[in-house]
């Protein structure tokens, strides 16, 4: 197996994102995550949906499926259940995970299929240049809302706890160091990994720049129990600051896994060396 | 006799499907050839009516939709809505326990009063009347010898349930036999039926026939979402496909289900899903994805009234324009309809052969007729069947691979994830033949020439159209899917009457085979196409596309929009009034042409 570098991730397209944008900080870290695991070019699928974050498959030298707006998630799931062997990675914005996609999320976590999910959240439609998305804040004025913005925020971290997301985290694009170790711990934890990253956005998001998020994040205390579910909605809900760091980790069988045992019980009842010329004896 | 149709009416919950099914099964078994239509409501009981006909036949029958012979009615309602279409010398049966006198009759036909209700109690419960009824139709064709085959099928369907239920419709089928023997004054002549057994058949539905040959054509990931009446696909290949260590995986909606296969197929296993109107609408970006991707997927419409939730349960042929059209943008993709179950199989192997060697999204255009009907289908040659793969490069180390190379026919080698030196991305976005996304002018003129070409340099390719009837008849008949049978079947009735009629039955209809329609209207003075929707979608993408036709030819069309299927008979007669209006205005030219 090749030892990797981690310029052997480099795609064939360079970063098409702003100077300055959180996502450089994100390629960064899941190069570096994926190079101290080894992941193979060839075993690797990035899955993306719309957006600029969504661009990431190009920036890769792995295996990528761009596909539509919202649809990371089941592409990757459909993906990663025929394919269990290779790595699968879906990725998005908070636009194309929460709000055109929302509904796959739910069932993602739910599921508990082995994939990790990055989801690189910039409280904006950057790519539509500047309208709001379910994580921007009450009052946020954009084109589209010139007097005012009038829905409430999303919370990606509790809505991936109450899902029932098997390891969820959150980052921040200005600690690169943190965000490798949280993507090296979803990418290794077998399960639906979720990790919400903050990641601003330079162009069209004045209201949470890398200055003012910086002054809001902290990391959760040690000590903190990951596999207590309640607690880490606890932290997940507070208004205290918004809170970095693995909030839960259980093990649960994954989706493919306990599709095995359908395959078993199948084969039980059919034998293991079923051809097309038994299945049509039922309609004989 | 050469065959003859059966139909079992009353309202949901009365156990017109399981009569109508064991019936069905039994008469395949015993080698005679059978086909079906069911009709049913949306509600599992309540007051919605089932119709359960079934065709019994030497050769293989095209449609069950033609005229009673023997009508079973469990209800009162049915009786008079069906007594009029009874043959002439036709029987119907009916429960005396529930209808003392009948409010309509006919002098024409005999009818038995049954009193099922006492007949099932007597050995039963009420519930099992359905089957003391089967017991008459029994005793009635004793010239088939079906009894035996019909109490085996009783156990084969209830063998999970308790053997009390086993017994109550053994013994309430018994009795309905007996009391046949015993107590019927016999007044008709269908003792006299003799329909030839001609061995052993498979018998299966138009939706387990889509799932067998998934299965065979090397599918071996199916992802879906329930709807009516398409579930059965998805059913059926919950249990079969992890025989074969495939996987069938039910998602949130229907957007989730082809993206999944998409993901599934992309990964290099061969992916398909099924569903129906509502979730077709769903589908539709991601059918865009698979084509702008070149992504290989098989999609399953089993097609019911719409818009909208439509009618859930009834048929239509009202897709043809969402299949072709549906999604935005210059889409290639291959959209092919299935005539009868039979035909299910082999388009669907189709299917998959075309989805993997054009790298594009498949259409199989099935109805609410056809899916669920069960019909004999000869045995098929396995070994024999024609499997295609998605080709795939040879790489080695240091080797670029270009996933979009525009190569002569347009179809470039496909590498999955897994294979060395193939890594690439699919993307919805127009991108370069090094797969880098750009707006280029050039690129995306290039790059949509090139998606076409793979179906234009095929043309032909495809599921070949077939012709059924005289090819000197100047009236012609253009039709697709399930409404093909009811055609030729009227065809056969109007060659009886000396009336010459040629059918063309195309079973790709996208891309639209031009070739053979422009040949097939060539020498016909008039045509007709018949096809069950309003807006005539399928005649008005011949006069559209084909211009050629429109010299010359008057293309009439003849439609259906009431959520029933064609009968031969309904087709008969337009054939008819159109060979009229053909000859008078014959007359009147070959007059002028004598007064001149």
């Amino acid at each position: 197996m090749k030892q990797m570098q981690e310029n052997d991730y480099k795609g064939r397209v360079k970063p098409s994102w702003c100077p300055g944008c959180g996502n450089h900080a994100v390629i960064m870290a899941l190069r570096k995550a994926m190079t101290s695991l080894n992941y193979q070019t060839h075993e690797t699928a990035i899955v993306s949906g719309i957006g600029c974050s969504s661009r990431f498959p190009f920036f890769m030298a792995t295996y990528g499926f761009h596909s539509i707006h919202g649809r990371a998630l089941p592409v990757a799931i459909g993906l990663k259940q025929a394919r269990p062997d290779i790595n699968v990675i879906a990725l998005g914005g908070d636009g194309d995970g929460l709000s055109i996609g929302g509904n796959h999320f739910i069932h993602a976590g739910r599921k508990n299929p082995n994939i990790t999910y990055i989801m690189l959240d910039n409280e904006i439609y950057a790519l539509t240049k500047g309208q709001c998305s379910p994580t921007s804040r009450i009052g946020t004025i954009t084109k589209c809302n010139p007097y005012a913005w009038t829905a409430d925020r999303l919370n990606p971290v509790l809505m991936a706890l109450s899902f029932n997301a098997s390891y969820v985290a959150r980052g921040y694009s200005g600690d690169v160091k943190q965000l490798e170790q949280l993507i090296k711990g979803g990418l290794e934890h077998k399960g639906f990994a979720f990790i919400h990253i903050i990641s601003p956005c330079v162009q069209y998001n004045k209201v949470s720049s890398f200055e003012k998020i910086k002054e809001i994040v902290r990391n959760l205390p040690d000590g903190h129990d990951v596999q207590d579910r309640v607690n880490a909605m606890k932290y997940a809900f507070s208004s205290d600051g918004v809170y970095t760091g693995v909030f839960y980790k259980v093990q649960r069988p994954a989706y493919e896994q306990r599709y095995e045992d359908v395959i078993s019980k199948a084969k039980e009842i059919a034998g293991n060396n079923i051809t097309i010329k038994d299945v049509i004896k039922q309609f004989q | 006799m050469k065959d003859l149709i059966i139909k079992i009416t009353g309202t949901s919950g009365q156990g017109i499907i399981s009569s109508g099914d064991i019936l069905c099964y039994a008469t395949a078994r015993k080698g005679y050839y059978v086909t079906t239509y069911r009709a049913f409501p949306s509600e599992i009981r309540g007051d919605g009516k089932c119709y359960y006909t079934l065709r019994i036949s030497e050769h293989q029958a095209l449609t069950a939709t033609g005229n009673t012979d023997i009508l079973v009615c469990l209800d009162e309602d049915t009786i008079y809505e069906e007594i009029g279409k009874i043959n002439k010398g036709g029987i119907l049966i009916y429960d005396s326990d529930m209808v003392s006198e009948l409010k309509e009759t006919r002098n024409d036909i005999v009818a038995y009063p049954v009193p099922l209700k006492t007949i099932a109690k007597n050995v039963a419960t009420e519930r099992s009347r359905n089957m003391s009824a089967l017991g008459v139709v029994v005793e009635i064709l004793k010239n088939l010898h079906l009894e035996e085959q019909i109490l085996k099928d009783i156990e084969l369907r209830y063998k999970l349930k308790t053997q009390e239920v086993i017994d109550s419709n053994k013994n309430a089928l018994n009795a309905g036999i007996k009391y046949a023997q015993n107590e019927m004054i016999r007044k008709d002549d269908y003792d006299k039926v003799n329909i030839k057994s001609t061995g052993a058949k498979l018998i299966m539905s138009g939706n387990e026939a889509i799932g067998l040959a998934a299965i065979a054509a090397g599918c071996r990931f199916f992802s879906g979402y329930p709807i009516t009446p398409a579930t059965e696909i998805m059913e059926w290949l919950a249990k079969e496909l992890p025989k074969f260590g495939g996987k069938m995986l039910q998602c949130e909606d229907e957007i989730a289900a082809i993206n999944y296969a998409l993901g599934a197929s992309y990964g290099g296993v061969k992916s398909m899903t099924a569903t129906s109107g509502p979730g077709f609408s769903l589908m539709q970006e991601a059918i865009g994805l698979a084509s702008m991707a070149e992504i290989p997927v098989v999609i399953a419409d089993v097609q019911r009234c719409g818009p909208s939730t439509g009618v859930p349960t009834k048929t239509e042929q009202s897709d043809l324009f969402a299949a072709m059209y549906g999604t935005h943008g210059d889409c290639p993709k291959i959209v092919l309809a299935p005539m009868n179950v039979s035909d299910c199989f082999y388009q669907t192997i189709n299917a998959f052969n075309f989805a993997e060697q054009y790298q594009v999204p498949v259409i199989i255009l099935s109805d609410a007729s056809l899916g669920p009907r069960r019909e004999c289908v000869d045995m098929i040659d396995f070994d024999n069947l024609k499997i295609v793969n998605r080709l795939k490069p040879n790489l080695k180390e240091g080797d670029i691979y270009n996933r979009y190379e525009d190569t002569e026919t347009g179809i470039s080698p496909i590498t999955s994830p897994g294979d060395m030196y193939g890594e690439h991305v699919v993307t919805g976005l127009e991108h370069t033949e090094e797969n880098a996304p750009t707006p280029a002018p050039d690129v995306h003129k290039k790059m949509t020439e090139k998606r076409f070409k793979k179906l234009e340099t095929a043309a032909g390719q495809f599921s070949k159209a077939k012709t059924y009837g005289d090819e000197n008849a100047s009236i012609g008949i253009i039709s697709w899917g399930s409404t093909s049978g009811a055609v030729f079947e009227a065809i056969d009735t109007a060659k009886e009457n000396g009336i010459s009629v040629q059918a063309l039955y195309p079973r790709t209809l996208y891309p639209l085979p031009t070739d053979w329609i422009k040949n097939f209207v060539r020498n016909k003075e008039v045509i007709i196409v018949i096809e069950a929707n309003y807006n005539a979608q399928f005649k008005s993408t011949i006069v559209e596309r084909c211009t050629h036709i429109n010299r010359g030819t008057e293309v009439l069309e003849f439609l259906k929009y009431d959520g029933t299927p064609f009968t031969p008979e309904e087709i008969y007669e337009e054939i008819q009034k159109v060979y009229n209006v053909q000859q008078s205005k014959n007359e009147v030219i070959t007059n002028k042409h004598t007064h001149f």
